[in-house]
């Protein structure tokens, strides 16, 4: 196949792996502590979270990539379609699990690590009940966990279009190739963020996010490697149709 | 009430269920050995393809015990749902590999699959050093290295060998439009994980025995069997489906029976809620 393909495939790879480590890092995890309230974020960890709207934003991808039928699909539209998919389940999420706590648990979201929220300025510390580390998804984690959506379903889609498109992959191996290689991103950026996040705003988020990146990086290289491997002997089979 | 006398007449000696499992070097070697018999030689009978499955499985689950043990701060399913995505990976890549005539693609022994087994080790070795250096995540967990790299490739033998299962090969033209293209390799990812994860998950805690969950990944595998058989009886034929149906059902009776048995007997008292009759 033509080097610059793979090349090409190769780069989308990378950038689709670093998109979905940036996107993990992003979220409000709040992990086993935000199941009693007593940390901010969404009760359940990084890799339901992620894996979960990356799979709806794959499935947006591949409904908007379906309407090319017979050329390239538009690259840019298709990643994000994804992006909004992903974004649309992650809002949900955090939507439907603020209303859980505030009406069922009784308490108001609140940051636990900054003591105003950085976007609407909006005072935390006398919310938050003494000894917790926040509750919910306030505004700034709200924003934060839409916009780790979004990257990250732009990340997965764009792995995944490239696939179709340059590697004439048929949608259902280009999807599970995508998967696989966003799951272990996603799951490496888990390790670094260790438990819990709450968003941009968190002082973690500036201190684990290079490493993060980085070890994404090499991670989504070698799997790009293994996939670009594949892309350049299956037409050698002469099976004719797409892998 | 009831609860009292029972703790009281406990102090009967237990008898642990003892299936010896080789330790954990050598239960490695063992289900690498299987896997690869069972993976370079696709004519092989569905059954025995699924007695390595088992064991390849059995293996991996060994491995997220290992490292999961530590803590991963995320829970141990991660771990598993992990292999699985490097299994995928390398399997897919292993298929394609395997398929070219001029590395034994189409003959009675292909070990052309290996290469990406082999390939998806290197990444998980190194994924495990990224992970566990402390100039990078810095988990500090011991073996980490070692254990990424056996859950790549186990995951990438359970593709491969489950792919086979069901489809009789995992030559690229069949696995394709039979396994990827219908999206039965979404079962065999969930099917595999759960066989990995799910033993270890269950059983962690403070009075965790190797043996008894273990018992638990072997009870999956035998799970795992009974519905690759259904699929297998459906793509190709009762033949190679009913024998994969009978081992399957065959594992599950036993080990979970074993299983429970174990952990009735480790227990420190066992009472009844009423609402399910209990076993004594």
């Amino acid at each position: 196949m033509d080097p610059i393909i793979l090349v090409l495939i190769l780069v989308s790879a990378i950038i689709g792996g670093i998109l979905a480590s940036l996107g993990v890092h992003l979220l409000p995890v709040g992990g086993a502590p935000a199941a009693m309230a007593t940390a901010t974020g969404v009760a359940t960890g990084c890799v339901m979270l992620m894996t979960g709207s990356a799979v709806t934003g794959l499935f947006t991808a591949s409904a908007v990539a379906s309407f090319w039928e017979f050329e390239h699909a538009n690259i840019a539209l298709v990643a994000l379609s994804g992006g909004v998919g992903a974004m649309l389940m992650i809002g949900w999420t955090m939507l439907i699990a603020n209303l859980l706590y505030v009406f069922g648990a009784g308490i108001v979201p609140v940051s636990g690590r900054v003591a105003v929220d950085p976007i609407t300025k909006e005072s935390q510390t006398e919310y938050k009940t003494p000894r917790t580390d926040g509750h919910g998804m306030p505004n700034v984690s709200y924003i934060s966990g839409m916009i780790g959506g979004f990257v990250g379903g732009f990340g997965g889609a764009l792995i995944y279009v490239t696939l179709e498109n340059f590697a004439h992959f048929s949608p259902a191996t280009a999807g599970i190739v995508a998967i696989g290689i966003f799951i272990a991103n996603a799951i490496l950026a888990a390790y670094n963020i260790g438990g819990t996040i709450e968003g941009f705003h968190d002082p973690k988020f500036k201190e684990r996010i290079a490493v993060g990146l980085f070890a994404a990086f090499v991670v989504s290289l070698l799997c790009g490697i293994l996939v670009v491997v594949a892309v350049e002997i299956f037409p050698s089979l002469g099976l004719g149709g797409a892998l | 009430m009831g609860e009292e006398e029972k703790a009281e007449e406990k102090p009967e000696e237990k008898e642990k269920f003892t299936l010896h499992f080789p330790n954990e070097n050598n239960l490695a070697i063992i289900a690498v050995i299987a896997g690869v018999i069972v993976s370079i030689l696709p004519v092989l009978p569905a059954f025995v393809k699924g007695i390595g499955a088992i064991l390849v499985i059995l293996w991996g689950a060994d491995s997220v015990r290992k490292t999961a043990r530590y803590g991963l701060g995320t829970g141990v399913p991660s771990i598993g749902v992990l292999a699985m995505g490097y299994g995928i990976v390398g399997g897919v890549t292993g298929i394609v590999i395997g398929s070219v005539p001029a590395l034994g693609g189409g003959g009675i022994v292909e070990p052309g699959v290996l290469v990406g087994v082999a390939a998806v080790g290197v990444v998980g070795y190194i994924s495990g050093i990224l992970a566990n250096n402390e100039k990078f995540i810095g988990m500090k967990i011991p073996g980490l290295e070692r254990g990424m790299a056996e859950l790549g490739m186990a995951g990438a033998l359970a593709v491969i060998i489950e792919s086979s299962m069901i489809a009789g090969t995992w030559n690229a033209a069949v696995v394709i439009p039979e396994i990827i293209e219908n999206g039965l390799i979404a079962l065999i990812f969930i099917l595999a994980a759960f066989g990995m994860l799910q033993p270890y998950n269950s059983c962690l805690g403070a009075d965790e025995r190797r043996g008894r969950t273990l018992l638990v990944s072997v009870e999956i595998g035998g799970l795992n069997c009974i519905i690759l058989g259904v699929l297998a009886s459906l793509i190709q034929g009762m033949a190679q489906g009913v024998p994969l149906i009978a081992l399957g059902a065959i594992t599950w009776v036993l080990f979970y029976s074993a299983y429970v048995r174990a952990c009735l007997n480790e227990a420190h008292s066992v009472v009844g809620t009423g609402l399910i009759k209990t076993m004594r």
